[in-house]
């Protein structure tokens, strides 16, 4: 293969997907698809081989695959120029009802050469609750409307009769309906592009580019493998929903180029929606796999080869139908992602040239809160807290994790102002800032959660509801690496209040300071009402190191910041303070006495 | 001549050993947390917890017996055993 | 000395070069260079404007004295914060939100401004080094809610304290971004009275009137950037003028504006980030003159210099602005001039992906220093200019005007080392092969710009500045099948004579929302205010009647979306219900052809968010004289043949090679061939033709 023009194609293919993107954000115009950037354009080859996975969520760039290849197997000898399918069936290959895949044929002079796909969060699929996270959905079918397979384009004409029934089973239908436009418009344009770019170079020379492409990544990927030394690492998550504790298990095993991930061990599938399809289980697997080991490769096929997986059949990483997965994205997705981040990093540590490519777990856990109710101007509104998509970076070799700076598998996500969330519903931020001791202790330690609290303001009804799918307030799932401690846990309170007075005069800057009886909730739909008032406090990174070794004077800083409090200075850090400045001796004298600590407290060996 | 097993940790000679103070901990090639020093922290106690915590959940440290260095941590319930991290050449 | 005139005179402060322009009727258009000399611009700017009067037989101050206007672009504030050399600034928010600025939206500001590339790495991800510190961020109790209601007032005790504690900590300057302050400004301006009477030494900026637009962390940090530079562009500001005062001149000093206009002076000093990137948006007015000139209304701008291929697009007559502009890796909201830049330029080195063994092209630059191998002062990798050199497009006798040698055997032993047999390949298929990716990538990055705004780049002209963009755009013009190629006389110095086509400018904008339609007694109370602020401080500068403009504008959405589109309002003052329709209507039109067919949402309705006056003062501007256009024979310049790289033919293949300066308008020159003139290179490609208009541009047609 000529290196130019593969360099050419190679960059080009990127263009594609990069104007893809900007036309799904255009046409669809949320704010979960722009602020967020809940969605994901890819290009596939002709058989549904992932060519190229854009930067988008990454969960959804092996299942989306799977969906090119079912709708191939499903539509065998219908499939037509200028069709267009539509796939949301979690058992067939989507990782939950709400996330819609549109996947289209390519085809160059009668002959189909590609398929694009993509896929935006809807604004509501039909599901009990509004926004499609049903955390007391019983089963699958009560999640929504669900499809395995479905033409809604047929030869560039418009199923209207398709289209009508879908948007007759959903809330906001004229949303919906343009978040189908937007997928529409961002297949028609990665058509187009890759048309043009055959046209361009001609089709052997097209085809030829996609294999080296695919090789390309197989081969880097292998020799990345080989670099490293053989092993098995292990991780392990907790997490509770209603009392009830689940456990996703992971053993990664190394042997020469390839990799195994085994769930052997996790817990049984739930009755709550937390559960994955192992579509979502593989989804949630490779999102962290792509930018942690594969952060110079090609995201496609080539990726996926050398890798295996293991995922028992009615495990909670591999529900079978018809349990409930509406919450899969926020649920065991994420502790299947944080398991192999943990892994991942772990094996990378023992070789000196990556053991600054290593990260703590970044965000383990996403605090979905859909409000929705009647907004100040009188309308409609359902719309998540886009503070979900901020979480808090894990530590790394060389430095703390980035402060509310994201997560692993969705790169370039942010949340939205606090005052465009106030125009757009009737409610009033007290505080939005980062959450002290959030970040887990260590050398470097994990970027700081946030804290939040909302009352309603100037609501028409007085206020509003939302759908709780709140994880993580249990157990923490940001686990540190190389010794350092685990970010901190998420929290949901609901403050109620019984005062009739106008809530407008609640400054309050602590949950402590908000008057009313304080209840932590995780699970279902809850009021925002009157006098109520929502508190969230969402998880830290995971630390790197031990706390111990942390330079006192950067601890200092930390406490001066009101990131870390004086007590975890003390009893995590081994820092004495006074008078705003470390005091060296009896910091050492601590520490000392914390180390013999550790290795004097003997306990039961396992 | 050693080889590195983790951020924390060397092989050499045949064993697992601490790469701060290079004393030995274990055979390499096979689990080696139950020969460290462990210390176990409950999770609710740590500063940044919420009453919402788990009252069981904790944060094991283990620690090398010789130097006191921090080798590894892992967050577990009471009865599951430690995970294993094996390097096997 | 001559008799007195009336010159134009506009200096370009740039990160390498001062450039000068001198005009007046009549006259040819003067270009003087000298190399900028931070952090102590003066010289530079002195220096630049010598060179340009040396060439004229007078000295400074003649020139000075019989100098009518005096303009200036500078990167000074760019660099205060590109070099972290600005005020320690304090910051007071609403209490609550004090970690706004430095948490970014999330990850926003960890990832924004980089490549796909190193966004795809996240672990090497990091937020850029705040320009405030934590510990000097303080919560005032306040607050204000989305209608602009104060729902608590300023605590004053509390304010006045962090303010006391702040000027402690030993800052120099105060920024204030409360809440809803673009609705209402009360608390912010009672906080800045309280700093006043605190200590009046301190520069304070309060975001209601640096960045008056809903988004509190783009506001924040838009007034943090303005309190950071403020104190330097001020004092730059008032040197400027006494330099000039002292050099002779006596009339007014003008400030290029980020958005494309000019302030005066006194103006201009009390906002920085104005000035930020207003040497590139001076480039895009000066090719808007250009177009102008020539009748393009529709013209997509490029500039190929050292580092960076910069583009920009002219839509209809109309410069696009940027959506979510940054400096640094910092946010600002401010009408920015959009400019899109990726690291190709000359410089741009030329290097082998080691992991993949694919060749690549920038984003490092080798700079002035030491520059390509072929300048020989000491460069060991090669460069794109050094592969322009290998495929016969630069003559390394007569470089920048036979002032300096080239050496291409340098280059060639460099290349063949470190390219070419890597890669498998010859010299020449190896550089061929490079020039490709190069154009390739600017193609893309153009496309990607026209394409985001829903453009079509074969509705366009493109004008190519800069020193190197001359030997690819004949390239990349045709790959984009843009209809012709502008050349222009004056692209060295492009941002230079954009300075000289500006006008006076004037910003001034209202938020809130309104409904469409909404009663039109809502109107007049936006209108009229800045309709009276805008006269009333045009006049002031001395500008009435014919020489005053006012261009109005809404900003309007659907209802629940997040895009926003500045539609001109078409319709005059007072507003009526069939004014409103109008409004309406080319929104809707305007919607649809950037965002592309089926993104309007007429089901949700229509809000109005924003209103704005663009209020223009007139200035004179350069009468480009045309000349007479003699026969098409152009033989007179043809001044050899040598073997260029022909991308048609992939091959090196004998052509023609003509000196510009021996060139007459309405000379005829096909392709293949290579144009060179005193400071760069232009090349035509196999069956391309270009002719020299009537300006001295070469236009090549592709149409």
């Amino acid at each position: 293969m000529d290196p130019i023009t593969f360099s050419i194609i190679r960059h080009r293919l990127y263009r594609v997907v990069e104007e893809a993107v900007i036309t799904l954000k255009h046409v669809s115009g949320s704010a979960i698809t722009n602020e967020g950037h809940d969605l994901m354009v890819s290009l596939y080859e002709a058989d549904g081989t992932l060519l190229l996975g854009g930067v988008g969520f990454l969960h959804h760039l092996t299942s989306a695959a799977e969906a090119c290849k079912s709708i191939i197997r499903r539509f065998e000898g219908d499939v037509h120029e200028g069709d267009l399918f539509l796939l949301n069936d979690p058992f067939t290959a989507a990782l939950h009802t709400s996330d819609i895949y549109l996947v289209s044929p390519i085809h160059y002079k009668g002959e189909l050469i590609a398929w694009s796909a993509c896929f935006v969060h809807v604004y509501d699929i039909g599901a009990m609750n509004p926004g499609g996270f049903a955390p007391d959905a019983q089963d699958v079918f009560s999640e929504g409307f669900s499809s395995p397979g479905l033409k809604i384009v047929d030869r560039g004409n418009l199923r209207q009769d398709v289209w009508d029934t879908i948007l007759n089973m959903v809330r906001g239908p004229e949303m919906v309906a343009l978040d189908l436009r937007s997928m529409i418009a961002c297949n028609n344009v990665a058509k187009d592009r890759m048309v043009a770019l055959v046209e361009k170079y001609g089709l052997p020379t097209f085809q030829e580019t996609c294999k080296s492409l695919v090789a390309q990544s197989e081969s880097r990927l292998r020799e990345r493998l080989r670099e490293l030394p053989d092993g098995s690492w292990q991780s392990r998550q907790y997490f509770d929903v209603k009392g009830e504790v689940y456990k996703v298990l992971l053993k990664m095993t190394k042997v020469d180029d390839e990799l195994t991930f085994d769930f052997t061990g996790s817990s049984p599938q739930s009755k709550y929606s937390v559960n994955c399809t192992k579509w979502a289980s593989l989804g949630g697997l490779f999102a962290p796999l792509f930018p942690l080991l594969c952060y110079d490769i090609t995201w496609n096929e080539g990726v996926i080869r050398p890798i295996k997986v293991i995922a028992p059949e009615g495990s909670i990483v591999n529900c079978t139908k018809p349990s409930p997965v509406s919450v899969a994205t926020v649920g065991a997705i994420q502790s299947v992602n944080n398991a192999a981040c943990t892994t991942i990093a772990k094996m990378l540590a023992s070789h000196d040239k990556y053991a600054d490519q290593t990260s703590a777990v970044w965000h383990a856990n996403h605090f979905a809160v859909f409000m929705f109710g009647k907004n100040q101007k009188g309308g409609d509104s359902i719309g998540i807290l886009t503070e979900t998509f901020a979480g808090a970076g894990g530590a790394r070799t060389f430095a703390d994790g980035v402060d509310i700076g994201g997560e692993i598998p969705n790169p370039i996500s942010r949340m939205a102002n606090v005052e465009t969330v106030e125009a757009m519903f009737p409610v009033r931020y007290l505080f939005r800032r980062r959450l002290k001791d959030s970040g887990g202790g260590g050398e470097f330690r994990g970027g700081t959660g946030g804290e939040l609290a909302l009352i309603p303001h100037d609501a028409p009804d007085g206020g509003l509801n939302y759908v709780l799918s709140g994880k993580g307030s249990k157990f923490p799932q940001s686990e540190g690496l190389d010794g350092g401690n685990p970010g901190a846990i998420n929290d949901y309170v609901w403050v109620h209040s019984e005062d009739s007075k106008d809530g407008h005069d609640c400054f309050s800057q602590s949950l402590s300071a908000i008057p009313g009886e304080k209840e932590s909730i995780s699970w279902g739909v809850f009021p925002l009402m009157g006098n109520d008032a929502l508190y969230v406090r969402w998880n830290g990174g995971g630390g790197v190191g031990d706390s111990l070794d942390r330079i006192p004077g950067a601890v200092l800083t930390d406490v001066t910041n009101s990131l870390i409090s004086p007590e975890a200075a003390r009893e995590i850090y081994g820092v004495v303070i006074t008078d705003n400045q470390v005091d060296e001796v009896k910091t050492e004298e601590l520490r000392n006495s914390l180390r013999s600590e550790r290795i004097n407290k003997k306990v039961e060996q396992k | 001549m050693s080889t590195r097993q983790s951020a924390t940790l060397i092989i050499s000679d045949g064993f697992t050993c601490c790469a701060k103070c290079s004393a030995s901990i274990g055979p390499a090639g096979q689990p080696w947390k139950h020969l460290t020093a462990v210390s176990v922290t409950k999770v609710s106690e740590l500063p940044g917890s919420t009453s919402s915590t788990h009252q069981s959940v904790e944060i094991r440290h283990f620690s090398c017996p010789k130097c006191s260095a921090l080798l590894d941590s892992e967050t577990a319930l009471p009865e599951d055993p430690f995970l294993d991290d094996v390097i096997s050449n | 000395m001559k008799t007195a005139k009336s010159y134009l005179v506009a200096t370009d402060v740039g990160g390498t070069c001062t450039d000068t322009v001198v005009f007046t009727v009549g006259e040819p258009v003067i270009l003087g260079k000298a190399l900028s000399t931070p952090p102590d611009f003066a010289t530079g700017v002195l220096d630049s404007i010598k060179s340009a009067a040396d060439q004229m037989g007078i000295t400074v101050s003649e020139l000075l004295a019989n100098t009518s206007l005096f303009v200036h672009g500078s990167t000074v504030v760019d660099n205060a914060i590109l070099t972290r050399d600005g005020a320690k600034v304090g910051l007071l928010t609403t209490e609550g939100f004090e970690d706004t600025l430095l948490v970014t939206r999330g990850g926003y500001g960890r990832w924004a401004g980089l490549t796909e590339e190193r966004m795809k790495n996240m672990v090497k991800t990091d937020r850029a080094k705040p320009l405030v510190e934590r510990n000097l961020i303080h919560g005032v109790p306040e607050r204000t809610d989305y209608k602009g209601s104060i729902i608590r007032e300023l605590d004053e005790s509390s304010a006045r304290e962090s303010i006391k504690k702040l000027i402690d900590d030993g800052v120099d300057a105060i920024a204030i971004s409360y809440l809803w302050s673009f609705y209402n400004q009360k608390n912010e301006i009672r906080t800045q009275e309280i700093i006043k009477e605190i200590n009046p030494q301190i520069y304070t900026s309060i975001s209601s009137n640096i960045a008056p637009t809903p988004g509190e962390y783009e506001r924040t940090s838009t007034t943090v950037i303005n309190a950071y530079a403020g104190e330097i562009a001020r004092q730059y500001i008032e040197n400027l003028a006494e330099l000039m005062k002292n050099n002779g001149y006596l009339g007014p000093v003008m400030i290029m504006q980020g958005y494309g206009g000019l302030l005066l002076a006194s103006e201009a000093s009390d906002r920085a980030i104005g000035m930020l990137e207003c040497g590139p948006a001076a480039g895009v007015i000066g090719s808007k003159a250009l177009g102008d000139l020539l009748n393009q209304k529709d013209v997509i701008a490029t500039d190929m210099g050292g580092t960076t291929f910069k583009v920009s697009v002219i839509q209809g007559g109309q410069i696009e602005y940027a959506r979510e502009p940054m400096i640094d890796r910092f946010h600002y909201t401010q009408p920015k001039i959009e400019v899109v830049s990726i690291g190709a330029g000359g410089g741009s080195i030329v290097w082998i992906e080691e992991e993949t063994k694919i060749p690549r092209v920038g984003p490092r630059s080798a700079g002035s220093r030491p520059g390509p191998v072929c300048y020989g002062m000491g460069g060991e990798e090669p460069t794109l200019t050094d592969v322009f050199m290998l495929i016969g497009y630069m003559d390394p006798n007569i470089f920048l005007g036979g002032s300096m040698n080239l050496d291409k055997e340098a280059a060639r032993k460099v290349f063949d080392a470190k390219i070419a047999k890597p890669l498998g390949l010859s010299v020449e298929e190896a550089a061929y092969g490079i020039f490709r990716i190069a154009t390739a990538q600017i193609t893309d990055l153009i496309r990607e710009i026209t394409v985001e705004r829903g453009l079509d780049p074969r509705d366009f002209v493109m004008h190519a500045f800069g020193g190197s963009c001359g030997m690819v755009s004949a390239t990349f013009g045709a790959e984009l099948g843009v209809k012709k190629i502008v050349i222009p006389y004056t692209a060295a110095v492009n941002c230079a004579f954009g300075l000289i086509s500006a006008d006076i400018v004037h910003e001034y904008s209202v938020v809130k929302t309104l409904q469409m339609p909404s009663p039109l007694s809502e109107f007049p109370p936006l209108f009229e205010p800045m309709r009276e602020k805008a006269l009333k401080t045009l006049a002031a500068e001395g500008f009435t009647g014919d020489q005053v403009v006012l261009d109005w504008s809404v900003d309007l959405r659907y209802s629940r979306q997040v895009h926003e589109v500045t539609t001109p309002l078409k319709a005059p003052l007072p507003l009526t219900s069939d004014g409103l329709e109008i409004l309406s209507r080319d929104f809707e039109s305007l919607y649809e052809r950037k965002y592309g067919k089926g993104s309007a949402f007429r089901e949700a309705g229509i809000e109005m968010t924003q209103f704005r006056l663009t209020a223009r003062g007139l200035l004179n501007h350069p009468d480009m004289s045309a000349a007479k256009t003699v026969g098409e024979d152009s033989s007179a310049a043809l001044t050899g043949r040598r073997k260029i790289f022909v991308e048609a033919k992939s091959a090196m293949i004998e052509s023609d090679i003509y000196d510009f300066t021996l060139l007459n308008p309405g000379n005829v020159i096909k392709g293949p061939a290579v144009i060179h003139t005193p400071i760069t290179t232009i090349v035509l490609q196999d069956n391309q033709k270009s002719v020299m208009d009537q300006y001295r541009n070469i236009i090549i047609e592709l149409g």
